[in-house]
């Protein structure tokens, strides 16, 4: 069964910009590819090691001024760009993992807090770096010399919707592979019980400095993609909603699944869209809460999980009870 | 000298203003370790209930005041006998990505009922200054730090001193062993719940009319309260009072001597510094904060 | 029973997954309204102006239609909020061209979420007229889609420049809003000042969100700077102009930015913003001083008679105007087509309420925005009311 639904899923993403009806839909779903990688990313550290990063933004938006910088100022191809988006953000999340020490729960999320909420600020007050509030417009988009085609710039929403779709994919896999693996293990394990997990030899300290390291790096690749596809960041990207909006879509998809996220991802990303078509704009956000909390009330555990169970009772065979 | 005492004395000013902020938090966070994301939002709402209160009902001021807590321990306690008591059993994060909800909802229902303009709210104190040497401060604010430690001393006294408190701790500490020895869990749960929301509203009362009451008054006041329970200790009074002051401090005068830009930033370094050297808080007994 | 709930919602959820994603836009026929898109930070902490300009857009449409519309066709506004993020001002850009096909859109107040929508104008070839942002960049970007009527801050610091010297101003401090704005304000300012022969003393900013500026204003009073230029929204001014009451600060202060509305300082900062002196693009107590007096008094006692506070004025206007000048180019244009009404802006040369708007060319060459020449003006709070400085009155 489960087979069957991901290949049906991978059809129909895959083949998105030929039915898929305007450019705006399209360009809602690039935004849902690039936030289900985000969604992903908090997931690791959320979902498989139980530690809260509030501060994920900063994450997101160092990778997307990264890459916006190098190929902006250095004049850099942004493939290269993209990739230190990635190595700086996890840069950033050794340095946040190893400041956590020995620091869990609370005040781990206080510390994230915290380390969002420096980097905003330098943001937005170092102008020589990052022109501040007036943002970095104009970023290069990305462009793909292939043989025999020459430079092919994936300027139009065809061609960066297939990149964001490979980009989510590959993150997929990596964090199937993660999760799938010793260290995927180790940070169950640690979560669950980490006394327990210590006793037997697992260092918990190294594990979740590993997994900040990972998840930082795919959050900032999310970043660098934020900033070839909209070609304008500003200190906005580290505003607070952007966090809350990532764990709104990791929980409410099923934290600590691999389909939870993006599912959340998904449905987080077109609902706020849709209620722009059918609700005007008083009643847009109100009803996106209220819509929050019912999704929670009926799905605790979150959407994959819920109907995965749902549909494991629904196959399962009833027994013959008198 | 005379700009650090007037600094000094802003910092102990709007470090108030976070301890009244932080110690409604501490009951819902520090005891019952729900992340209440809608925090802020009882907060405006109480601002709101005041601005109603002294405009549309032209009630006094004096009274406005406990009127305002009455009112948010009423929506307080909604809230956990709707929203909370039936996902008892979810899991921390559940439970605050509903708050989460709660928050833009109320939000988005002030934004439409209120509109976005800002409300002064009307008081009847002078708006000249009082002049003490080479510092000035207004007469409202004295006001509002004095009913702060009021605010503070009477909590702390009803946690640490009635029989109200101590089922509360007991409550938080050992729930089954709680249960056993009669104290009703439920009721226990909404009553703290309500006192806390009920205090985030007589912050706002206070400072609203200080400020000005907007919609989005309480997102900024949230993240401030957040910070100040946990520096102080989870669910620790006095922590989360002295902690709020010497935040208050610092950014007055991070602002003042360093860079009025990076204002917010010096307040997080500081935070930052707090947790690596005494992750547990300012107060707290040595717990395992790992 | 748990598991149907949870299933019923689930198909709520994907039902609205599907109508997000599946719903088709609808083919304009004649005797169709024709639509412009707006696009205004409705929630968060600037909504308050965002419904001012939504406002007074508002009464351009209804006053455009009274008269039989444009082309035959009454106007309809698709008003979308831009909730104060960047991201969300794009996504606007792209569901009101994209999906409403609108031929011209009018945004998007911040000066970020006006260069975020920029990319989408040229992507798809549809123009848009910037009511409010100050930003340079904005219309030195080489984005020959982007029509300003409001002025950048270089514009409104050469309007004060003939009153420096009646000002007295020898040193001046400045305390902005950590934005684009608050920034650009204090350079065009502080570069005016220091042609005017006077100096700049300390420059303080301050959150977008910040409710407390006790610091910066202690600051400020250590220093010898006897005024002090204010740029912010008019919440962020009412509690500067009480916390400087209380600190007793004793300076004269200008704001700046046009966004300031002496009316509702008057009401709620009272005797704090006594003496103070405000640039702006409208004058809602003395419409007969406006070039075109007779328009914008009766826009005034429009905006009364829909109950609208009167403190939005000063705000107000430039959705007016902004929906004025589109129509005006749709007229020109003869067609409700993008790239006609384009060509159309640069031909637009009417009377809106703050004064005549035409666009001229600005930025680089060969991709020219289009920007106008707005009338700025200076008043101050005197006995509790506003009047104009004694220096202008004279005149």
């Amino acid at each position: 069964m489960k087979r069957v639904v991901g290949v049906v899923l991978v059809v129909v993403a895959g083949t998105a910009p030929f039915w898929v009806w305007n450019a705006y839909h399209l360009h809602t779903l690039i935004m849902a590819g690039i936030f289900s990688i985000l969604a992903m990313s908090l997931n690791l550290l959320l979902g498989y090691t139980g530690q809260l990063s509030l501060g994920h933004a900063a994450f997101f938006g160092i990778g997307a001024y990264t890459s916006a910088l190098l190929t902006l100022k250095l004049e850099w191809s942004p493939w290269v760009g993209l990739l230190v988006a990635i190595l700086l953000p996890a840069l950033a999340g050794f340095v946040i993992g190893r400041l956590a020490l020995k620091l869990r729960g609370a005040y781990f999320v206080l510390l994230t807090i915290s380390f969002a909420g420096v980097v905003s600020l330098v943001s937005v007050n170092w102008m020589a770096l990052t022109q501040g509030p007036l943002g970095l417009p104009g970023i290069p988009p990305v462009e793909l010399t292939l043989p025999g085609l020459g430079a092919v710039s994936l300027r139009s929403k065809g061609a960066y919707y297939y990149l964001v779709l490979g980009a989510v994919v590959l993150a997929y896999g990596v964090c199937r592979r993660l999760v799938h693996s010793r260290l995927g293990r180790a940070l169950v394990a640690l979560r669950e019980n980490e006394p327990l997990a210590e006793s037997v030899g697992v260092d918990g300290t190294h594990y979740l400095v590993l997994a900040t390291i990972v998840s930082a790096g795919m959050a900032g690749a999310g970043g660098g993609l934020y900033a070839h596809y909209t070609r304008f960041v500003s200190p906005e990207v580290f505003l607070f909603t952007y966090t809350v909006t990532m764990v709104i879509m990791v929980v409410a998809g099923g934290k600590g699944t691999l389909a939870g996220p993006v599912v959340g991802a998904v449905i987080f990303t077109v609902v706020p869209e849709a209620l722009r078509a059918f609700a005007s704009w008083q009643w847009q956000m109100l009803l996106y809460g209220i819509l929050l909390i019912a999704t929670l009330f009926f799905m605790p555990r979150g959407i994959v999980p819920e109907l995965a169970d749902g549909w494991a009772d629904h196959w399962r065979p009833r027994p013959r009870t008198p | 000298m005379e700009p650090l005492l007037q600094h000094l004395l802003n910092g102990l000013l709007l470090g108030s203003t976070y301890s009244l902020l932080g110690i409604g938090l501490t009951l819902i966070f520090g005891l019952m370790n729900v992340v209440n994301f809608a925090h802020g939002e009882f907060y405006t709402l109480g601002a709101y209930v005041t601005f109603a209160g002294l405009t549309v009902a032209s009630v006094s001021f004096v009274l406005a005041i406990p009127l305002t807590i009455l009112a948010g321990m009423a929506v307080g306690a909604a809230c956990e006998r709707l929203l909370l008591r039936p996902l008892r059993a979810a899991s921390i994060d559940t439970t605050m990505l509903v708050m989460i909800g709660l928050w833009i909802a109320l939000q988005n229902a002030e934004l439409l009922i209120w509109g976005g303009v800002a409300k002064s709210v009307p008081t009847p104190f002078s708006t000249q200054p009082v002049v003490v040497g080479p510092v000035s401060v207004a007469p409202l604010r004295l006001f509002v730090f004095a009913v702060s430690a009021l605010l503070i001393a009477a909590a702390h006294l009803v946690l640490a001193r009635t029989k109200l408190g101590k089922a509360m701790r007991a409550t938080f500490q050992d729930r089954e062993t709680a249960a056993l020895m009669g104290v009703s869990i439920e009721r226990i749960h909404t009553i703290t719940f309500a006192l806390g929301a009920g205090l985030a509203a007589a912050a706002g009362a206070l400072l609203g009319p200080v400020f000005l009451v907007y919609p989005s008054m309480g997102d900024l006041a949230a993240l401030k309260a957040f910070s100040v329970v946990i520096l102080g200790g989870l669910g620790n009074f006095a922590g989360a009072a002295v902690g709020g002051l010497l935040l208050g401090v610092a950014e007055e005068l991070g602002a003042g001597y360093v860079s009025s830009g990076y204002r917010d930033a010096i307040g997080f370094v500081i935070i930052v510094a707090m947790l690596l050297c005494r992750p547990s808080g300012l107060f707290a007994r040595a717990e395992r904060v790992g | 029973m748990r598991h149907l709930v949870q299933r019923i919602w689930a198909l709520s959820l994907a039902a609205a997954l599907l109508a997000g994603l599946g719903a088709p836009a609808v083919f304009a026929q004649p005797g169709e309204p024709i639509k412009i898109g707006v696009i205004q930070p409705l929630s968060g902490p600037v909504a308050a102006s965002g419904s001012y300009v939504r406002m007074g857009a508002e009464i351009a449409r209804d006053w455009i239609n009274g008269r039989g519309g444009v082309l035959g066709r009454p106007i309809q506004l698709l008003i979308e909020d831009n909730k104060s993020d960047p991201k969300e001002a794009a996504t606007a850009a792209e569901k009101l061209i994209v999906r409403d096909k609108v031929p011209v859109i009018m945004g998007a107040w911040g000066s970020s979420m006006t260069l975020a929508a920029m990319p989408k104008l040229e992507e798809y070839g549809v123009p848009m007229i910037v009511e409010t942002s100050s930003a340079a960049s904005v219309t030195k970007r080489g984005n020959p889609w982007v029509f300003r009527i409001s002025p950048p801050s270089e514009m409104e610091a050469l309007g004060l420049e003939r009153y420096v010297k009646d000002l007295a101003i020898k040193q001046a401090a400045f305390l902005a809003v950590n934005t684009d704005w608050g920034r650009g304000a204090v350079t065009a300012f502080g570069d005016l000042l220091k042609r005017s022969g006077a100096t700049v003393g300390a420059t303080e900013f301050m959150d977008q969100a910040a409710t407390d500026m006790n610091a910066q204003i202690t600051k400020i009073k250590a220093g010898p700077s006897d005024t002090l230029f204010l740029t912010t929204s008019v919440e962020q001014i009412t509690l500067v102009l009480k916390q400087a009451q209380e600190q007793r600060l004793g300076r004269k202060i200008i704001t700046t930015g046009g966004s300031s509305s002496p009316s509702q300082l008057i009401k709620q900062a009272g005797a704090a913003a006594e003496g103070t002196y405000h640039l702006l693009f409208f004058l809602p107590w003395f419409p007969e001083a406006m070039p075109d007096g007779r328009l914008a008094k009766a826009f005034v006692d429009e905006w009364q008679k829909r109950g609208h506070p009167f403190e939005g004025l000063t705000e107000g206007f430039r959705g007016h105007d902004g929906i004025l000048t589109a129509a005006e180019a749709i007229k020109l244009a003869g067609k409700p087509d993008p790239k006609a009404v384009r060509e159309a802006l640069w031909k637009v040369n009417l009377m809106g309420v703050n004064g005549p708007i035409r666009f001229e060319k600005d930025g680089p060459a060969g991709k020219e925005s289009g920007q106008s020449r707005p009338s700025i003006f200076v008043v101050q709070i005197k006995d509790g009311k506003v009047a104009l400085p004694a220096f202008l009155a004279k005149k």
